[in-house]
């Protein structure tokens, strides 16, 4: 739930609670103080007829209004009410059923007990009372719209710092070379967040280059010690009696150098093509680079038996002459290497792609894990560092081109659209 | 023919010196910026081999040192740094080639050939080694005098093996100088016998001895 909903909410139903609470307590309220005045009324109607009797002997005619009745009745109870009630009772002016307050009291005139009961319509005080509360419930609905929208606005408004963050941040990539830019606002606690976030990035920038740094140190470092165990090895094998009992082992060192050798390379290569040290501003012939390497490994492709298709266009475009000439050549290399004796691959170059699909004893690979640092198909037998197919998915990261892996009628299909 | 090491790992800076040595290379060897500075300002050699990350300087700087004081020194950078803007770098300040760590002597020792060759353009411009005789320029190969056919790789292949003649030349090397190290080399080991073969053959059609021997299969050696 947004917060602005939940706040809104619970706002809304408090604000209701109160009003409803509060019109209740001003109806009551309200109700009182009317009747207390009609009751004030009666009284001095009461009043009225007591001093004219003592003043006159008689009483005064009686003049029916619609809204009041006087009615005087001999009696014989000398009992002093001298009460107010309301009742219901039939009005003949209006000829129907009202509220009336009424006050009924005793009148000695002339040796003569009279009951004498006035009464006044309760209607028009509750009319007007009907009114006052029509007006109020009026009132608070029309608080209750105007304050919904006006938190509407507001609280968007105010909340749009907020939603920029959010949004900066999750466009953000670690690997960026620009710091986060946050912009200031004038609400301390969004600027107390985003100075928060931002130092954290920094931080966390700061680790990622540092182990970076430290990958490509290291990777750097280890070439020494290796250029050193190859050179002592060169020397090494020179002693004919030494290599004629130990040429296996002598070999399996020499390949593990490579292999390590090999691999630091393709870290290394990996951190920078992700450090973007590579500026993709040239010229590239895509098929002249295709020719080239695939007329160097040509001896790999005839020694296989494998059946070259070509669809070449000539494509130019604005790349990195060393990454594609890596692009080019770790795809072309796998399929050569992962194909069987007399396998076919086919390459494909238009515009807008570049297609190479190759057969191979391998079954469909896993398409999450294909472009995955050091994902190798337990089933392959051949040599490699499991690093080919993640530089080539970092190099379209870098130029923004889209890689995919299929599987489709018996060939492994790597295409790269432009 | 003299040769300066500027390497300040000892243990790598000895092999080169006693691998160069045994090819009738004169030797003098450094570790470290200031030794080197001393010896490159006093001195000539025909092929500086330098490391670029010394321990108090940049190898790049000898390297502007030279060019300032006109040397015409040969100059290898070995590094450990495979960095294209490195080797740029260098080889617009004068350098003339450059090799990356971990290289193979032998890769090494036909690099150093290559560039000595090519600084003195006034000697002969030819190798030679019994009755067969290489024409650097033209990359053709003679036998007694008879010119014979080598393909591209066998050319290379036989420079290679002349220039490190009487060495046990590990396939891995042969096939890192033929390949590059950019490829897979297992992946070559069959084509190299090929190639020997090849040549082996040619050479004794043309009448000289067998001078390529099979070292315990892990690798050849050329040699009387």
């Amino acid at each position: 739930m947004k917060l602005f909903r939940k706040y809104n909410r619970t706002n809304i139903i408090t604000t209701i609670i109160i009003f409803i609470i509060g019109s209740i307590a001003f109806f009551f309220v309200l109700r009182y103080v009317l009747i207390a005045q009609m009751d004030e009324d009666l009284e001095s109607e009461q009043q009225e007829i007591f001093t004219y009797t003592k003043k006159f002997g008689h009483f005064a005619p009686i003049i029916p209004t619609k809204d009041q009745l006087t009615i005087i009745d001999s009696t014989n109870t000398v009992q002093h009410k001298d009460n107010f009630y309301s009742i219901k009772k039939w009005n003949p002016l209006k000829e129907k059923n009202e509220w009336f307050r009424e006050i009924d009291f005793i009148v000695t005139l002339n040796n003569k007990i009279y009951d004498i009961t006035v009464s006044d319509s309760e209607e028009e005080t509750f009319d007007l009372l009907k009114l006052i509360i029509l007006i109020t419930i009026a009132m608070i609905a029309l608080i209750l719209i105007i304050g919904f929208f006006i938190n509407r606005i507001i609280l968007n408004q105010l909340w749009k710092p907020f939603y920029q963050t959010i949004e900066k941040i999750n466009t953000y990539h670690l690997t960026s070379q620009e710091p986060l830019q946050l912009e200031q606002t004038s609400i301390d606690e969004f600027n107390v967040l985003n100075n928060n976030i931002a130092g954290m990035i920094d931080r966390a920038q700061h680790e990622y280059r540092n182990l970076k740094e430290f990958t490509s140190n290291a990777a750097h470092e280890m070439q020494t010690p290796l250029a050193v165990i190859r050179a002592k090895l060169d020397i090494l094998v020179q002693d004919e009696n030494i290599l004629s009992n130990n040429a296996n082992p002598v070999q399996s060192i020499e390949l593990a150098v490579n292999k390590l050798s090999r691999l630091f390379n393709s870290l290394l290569l990996l951190t920078k093509i992700e450090n973007r040290q590579f500026d993709l501003n040239e010229q590239v012939l895509l098929n002249d680079i295709i020719e080239t390497k695939l007329s160097e490994l040509s001896h790999l492709i005839s020694a296989k038996g494998i059946i070259v298709n070509k669809n070449i266009e000539p494509v130019n475009i604005i790349f990195h002459q060393q990454l594609a000439d890596i692009l080019i050549g770790n795809l072309l290399n796998n399929a050569i290497r992962y194909n069987y004796e007399l396998g076919r691959i086919s390459i494909t170059l238009t515009k807008n792609e570049f297609t190479i699909a190759n057969t191979s004893p391998l079954p469909p690979l896993d398409n999450t894990m294909v472009f995955k640092r050091f994902y190798r198909h337990s089933g392959t037998k051949q040599e490699g560092n499991g690093l080919g197919l993640s530089i080539v998915k970092q190099i379209c990261d870098t130029a923004g081109y889209q890689l995919h892996y299929k599987y489709y009628s018996d060939h492994h299909v790597i295409s790269i659209i432009f | 023919m003299k040769i300066l090491i500027i390497e300040d790992e000892p243990s790598l800076n000895k092999s080169m010196a006693d691998y160069l040595n045994a090819q009738q290379y004169l030797v003098e060897a450094v570790g470290n910026y200031e030794d080197a500075l001393e010896k490159i300002e006093y001195y000539h050699y025909d092929c500086i081999v330098l490391d670029l990350t010394l321990p108090d300087g940049n190898g790049l700087h000898l390297l502007e040192v030279l060019k300032k004081n006109f040397k015409t020194d040969g100059v290898i950078i070995i590094s450990a740094r495979n960095q294209l803007d490195d080797k740029i770098k260098g080889l617009q300040l004068g350098a003339d080639d450059y090799l990356t760590k971990p290289f193979h002597l032998s890769e090494l020792s036909v690099r150093i050939a290559a560039i000595i060759r090519r600084k003195n353009l006034q000697g002969s411009n030819t190798l030679s080694f019994e009755d067969i005789k290489l024409e650097i320029e033209g990359k053709t190969v003679s036998v007694s005098g008879k010119e014979i056919t080598l393909t591209k790789k066998e050319y290379d292949l036989l420079l290679y093996f002349i220039i490190n003649k009487n060495k046990v030349l590990s396939k891995n090397a042969i096939a890192e100088h033929l390949w590059g190290d950019d490829m897979d080399l297992a992946d070559n080991y069959d084509f190299i016998y090929t190639h020997i073969k090849n040549i082996r053959k040619k050479l004794m059609q043309a009448g000289t001895g067998d001078y390529i021997r099979s070292v315990y299969a892990m690798g050849y050696k050329f040699g009387k």
